[in-house]
């Protein structure tokens, strides 16, 4: 059976039956995510062995992670790859073990998690042996894309390549590394140690590169302007590299681990301004004179949007990761404000943003414009009055208890906050769902440019 | 295809492995790095307190059960397992975490949020029937906790028709209460607890409405709505060290006043703050200062002695004295003359001839201390024995010696007899 057309590079039917599982984990997901917000409020609700808090919220980083982001972000790169070599992806018969492999591995992972198979460890909790599944796939995905560039037709490398690469050499290391070498290495302080490694891996050599790699292919070509700087993308490219890698073990500052690897952590992750800010000046930079493009076209629209909460959530970061911040807040909600804003806020909503692109092109159908702006103004409002109040409740609760409040009396403050904030995660997550069933309803038209 | 391969390379193998070497492996191989003693609080020969270094000792078959329980339920999601030296957290929890401590812990379970409170300190702050009726439905005993419930870890006692933990249950509260155990009886000197005072505050109607908003936040799930002691907790899960006290007798356990009288507000306030140990009755060190005063007003409406009966005198509790082994070897001679044994053993295992038979003035049996666990309800320190035993346990067959004695150096004997008991030998 043939996919594409003569001529044309991408594997349609691949591309969109990652997106499809998207759409599917962009819905359930933050549904999950909905639940435990609620439960902050109702402990009891829908509470059961199989659906308490502590059952439920591995379920819902890890959906979110390799779920939401991703499955689409896989499903993009089968659209990037061939665009940017020139030449149909390597072996395009693999294609489809790999993604009934990733998303068949993680439903049943996140299923057993639901039953109380769980490594112990953050972001490594599905058990073992099945995420073998996932670094099988993405051995899969990785040796297609190397081929294919080996046998590209262009002759340089466009940064979004650049990242690609990177994102799956890191990650197949760091899967192999924190389920199967973390958990049965090292006891104690030393664990924890290796374990903020793997943690903060997951989030800087993964979701930042793989995202980044989105953003510099879909932006230009959305905005029909070329890159503002190519040098200014190496710079970002090379200081991620070097100093990603250095700031896990600021999840636990303050603790026994040696205080010298947690001011190297520390400083690592001041560095990372570097990076955010040669990222956002080149995708501004993109947009210069150009601005229209911000208000007709989604993909625009929505990486730009992104954009701006990928600066606040980085820079949030990086000061959080300062010791006199972290005394009131870390352990508190201004992490949890943190993690939200960049990897839902930045990542997520830019591979929603080139859905809005990539689908129409590989399906030939058009979705509703109302139901875009309407789910736009959701993703957009929601996020941002999620992080908001996050952060506040952080700020608040960090530094009652550092006034020598009462552990519960602190919660007790907490409460009406934590309802707000599941109004703002219901108003962003319809706005998510949104997208997946805009885009799997539109009405196919002939004439649309591949 | 070289570019390809130099970002692979360098970028993708290259920076990863650097940092895992340099954070990862180089502090566990540097020998400094891995201190694997700890600082421990135990009793010396003559009862007193000291600190020594010593490792912390591998989880048993039942605790290793608990930590997996405590993966599988997810709890480190909400609750950390590391003191840090700021933001006064070795006031409020205890002292901080110490490199040794975590010795045999795999995965480690540091946690990064702390939606309930930080846990490397809870072994031995509560009392395993507190635990159970807290996993049974945690909003029993903090109406506004955010836990969920966790009611697969109990059954149904055929005797009693209540609830009692299953053999995860128990697993789970033997890992729970074991959990920073290797820094030993740090608890008996930790200030903030043990030595908690305050002023009283006046009977007022803000004092008492205020008292019972604090009181049916934290207090009506054991000591019930009428200050009877029957609380949903207890009606629901099985109390097996102590029930909660009934306020309404007027019959108080822990006073500076003599036998049979009502106590002090002060005495009331010490009980509050450092709580009951190995009973349900939590340590509330950490309430405002205002919200305990104002509680202890309102439990006392619920007894008419309190207004009938002002309390007698309290007896003086002089300093005591520096223990050498003579005053202990006097001490165990006192012990025997006085019939302590009688009831609490001859070597004070709680074990006497007549230890089956005692029964509280509500009818429960109960056992006379055993003072080998080092686990002391009247509190820790040697004035706290000195006074139990001088003024006797109200409502319980622990008599009053006050007038046995003709001076307070026998007092002190039996006392740092009473605290050798529990020495940690050979540890
Ligand atoms: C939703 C998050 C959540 C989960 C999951 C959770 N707890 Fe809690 N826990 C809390 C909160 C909030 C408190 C404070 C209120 C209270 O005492 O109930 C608390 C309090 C506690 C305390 C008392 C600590 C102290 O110093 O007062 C213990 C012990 C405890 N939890 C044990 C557990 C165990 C064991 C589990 C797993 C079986 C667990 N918790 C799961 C939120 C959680
Ligand atoms: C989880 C159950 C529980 C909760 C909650 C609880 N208590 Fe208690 N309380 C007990 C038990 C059990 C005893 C009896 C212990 C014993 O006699 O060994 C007790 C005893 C007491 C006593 C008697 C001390 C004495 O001298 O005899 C006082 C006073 C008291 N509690 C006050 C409070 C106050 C005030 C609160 C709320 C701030 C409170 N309790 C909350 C279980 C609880
Ligand atoms: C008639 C029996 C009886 C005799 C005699 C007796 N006790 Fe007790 N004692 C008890 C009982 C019962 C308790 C436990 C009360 C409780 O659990 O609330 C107790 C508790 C105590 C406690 C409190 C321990 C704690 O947990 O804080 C001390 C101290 C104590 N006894 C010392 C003595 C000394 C010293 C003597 C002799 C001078 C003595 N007792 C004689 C029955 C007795």
């Amino acid at each position: 059976m043939k996919n594409h057309s003569e001529g044309e590079l991408v594997d349609n039917k691949i591309v969109s039956t990652w997106m499809i599982w998207g759409f599917f984990w962009a819905i359930f997901a933050p549904a999950i995510g909905i639940l435990l917000s609620l439960k902050f409020n109702y402990p009891d609700l829908l509470s059961t062995q199989y659906s308490h808090f502590g059952r439920l919220r591995p379920v819902h980083v890890n959906g979110v992670i390799f779920g939401v982001f991703s499955t689409i972000f896989l499903g993009l790169v089968y659209y990037m790859v061939p665009k940017l070599t020139g030449v149909r992806m390597y072996r395009e018969a693999w294609s489809k073990y790999a993604v009934w492999l990733w998303n068949g591995t993680l439903l049943v992972a996140l299923l057993s998690v639901l039953f109380g198979y769980n490594k112990g460890l953050e972001v490594a909790e599905l058990p073992n042996p099945l995420p073998l599944g996932l670094i099988a796939s993405l051995a899969i995905i990785g040796v297609q894309v190397f081929m294919s560039i080996a046998r590209r037709n262009e002759e340089k490398i466009y940064v979004s390549l650049w990242y690609i690469i990177a994102a799956l050499v890191w990650t197949g290391i760091n899967l192999v590394y924190g389920n199967f070498v973390v958990p049965y290495a090292a006891p104690g302080v030393n664990n924890a140690a290796l374990h903020g490694l793997f943690l903060h891996y997951v989030v800087g050599l993964w979701i930042t590169p793989a995202g980044l790699s989105v953003v510099y292919f879909f932006l230009p070509v959305a905005a029909r302007s070329p890159l503002y700087s190519h040098k200014l993308s190496l710079v970002g490219f090379w200081s991620l590299a070097f100093f990603y890698p250095f700031v896990g073990i600021h999840h636990y500052l303050f603790s026994p681990i040696p205080a010298w690897t947690q001011t190297v952590a520390i400083v690592a992750s001041v560095m990372l301004i570097i990076p955010v800010w040669t990222v956002v000046v080149n995708f501004f930079g993109t947009l210069r004179g150009n601005w229209s493009k911000f208000h007709d076209d989604f993909t625009v629209k929505l990486i730009i949007f992104g954009a701006v909460m990928y600066f606040i959530g980085s820079t949030q970061g990086s000061v959080e990761a300062l010791r006199s911040v972290q005394k009131p807040t870390h352990f508190t909600d201004f992490v949890i404000a943190h993690s939200h804003a960049t990897v839902f806020g930045g990542y997520v909503i830019w591979v929603l943003s080139a859905c809005y692109y990539v689908w129409p092109r590989v399906t030939g159908a058009v979705f509703h414009e109302s139901i875009a702006k309407t789910s736009t103004w959701m993703i957009m409002l929601g996020i941002s009055g999620m992080v908001f109040i996050l952060t506040l409740q952080g700020l608040i609760q960090g530094t009652v208890l550092m006034e020598g409040a009462e552990f519960v009396d602190s919660i007790v403050s907490m409460k009406p906050y934590w309802l707000l904030r599941t109004l703002a995660g219901i108003t962003m997550d319809i706005g998510i769902a949104l997208v997946g069933v805009n885009l799997l309803m539109g009405q196919r038209k002939t004439g649309i440019e591949p | 295809m070289k570019s390809a391969r130099v970002i692979a390379l360098i970028a993708g193998f290259g920076f990863l492995f650097l940092a895992l070497a340099v954070q990862g492996i180089f502090p566990y191989v540097m020998k400094e790095a891995g201190p694997k003693t700890v600082t421990r609080t135990v009793r010396t020969e003559v009862g007193e307190l000291t600190a020594i270094g010593s490792a912390a000792r591998p989880y048993t078959a039942l605790e290793a059960q608990g930590r997996a329980i405590y993966i599988r339920e997810g709890c480190w999601y909400c609750h950390s397992m590391y003191l840090r030296p700021v933001a006064g957290e070795d006031r409020r929890w205890g002292p901080v975490a110490e490199f040794g401590e975590y010795t045999h812990d795999l995965p480690h379970l540091f946690g990064t949020r702390r939606i309930g409170p930080d846990l490397t300190r809870v072994g031995g702050k509560y009392g395993d029937d507190w635990h159970a009726a807290h996993y049974f439905d945690p909003r029993m005993v903090v109406p506004d906790s955010v836990m969920p419930r966790f009611t697969w870890l109990f059954t149904k006692d055929a005797a009693s028709g209540k609830q009692v933990l299953n053999e995860e249950g128990k697993a789970l509260v033997a890992f729970i209460q074991n959990i920073g155990m290797s820094r030993g009886k740090w608890r008996d000197s930790f200030p903030y607890q043990i030595l908690a005072t305050g002023a009283s505050s006046i009977q007022t109607e803000v004092s008492l409405s205020h008292g019972k908003a604090v009181y049916l936040r934290r207090c009506v799930g054991c000591h019930g709505e009428k200050g009877d002691g029957k609380g949903s907790a207890v009606s629901l899960v099985l109390f097996r060290v102590a029930q909660p006290r009934d306020f309404t007798t007027g019959a108080f356990k822990f006073r500076t006043t003599p036998s049979g009288s009502v106590p002090l507000d002060s005495d009331l306030f010490r009980t509050i703050s450092v709580g009951i140990r190995g009973s349900a009755m939590p340590p509330w060190f950490n309430l405002p200062e205002e919200d305990r005063r104002d509680v202890i007003q309102y439990i006392k409406t619920f007894s008419r002695d309190f207004e009938e009966f002002p309390p007698g005198p309290p007896i003086e509790i002089p300093r005591p004295p520096k223990p050498t082994p003579d005053l202990i070897s006097r001490g165990k001679k006192v012990f025997e003359e006085m019939q302590c044994k009688e009831c609490h053993g001859a070597e004070g295992r709680g074990d006497g001839p007549s230890s089956n038979t005692l029964k509280d003035d509500f009818g429960n049996r109960i056992p006379p201390a055993n003072f080998t666990t080092g686990i002391f309800k009247s509190g820790p320190r040697p004035e706290d024995i000195f006074r139990t035993f001088m003024t006797g346990l109200n409502g319980t067959p622990m008599p009053s010696f006050k007038d046995a004695f003709t001076s307070p150096d026998d007092g002190w004997a039996i006392t740092f007899y009473v605290l050798s008991l529990s020495a940690d030998r050979g540890k």
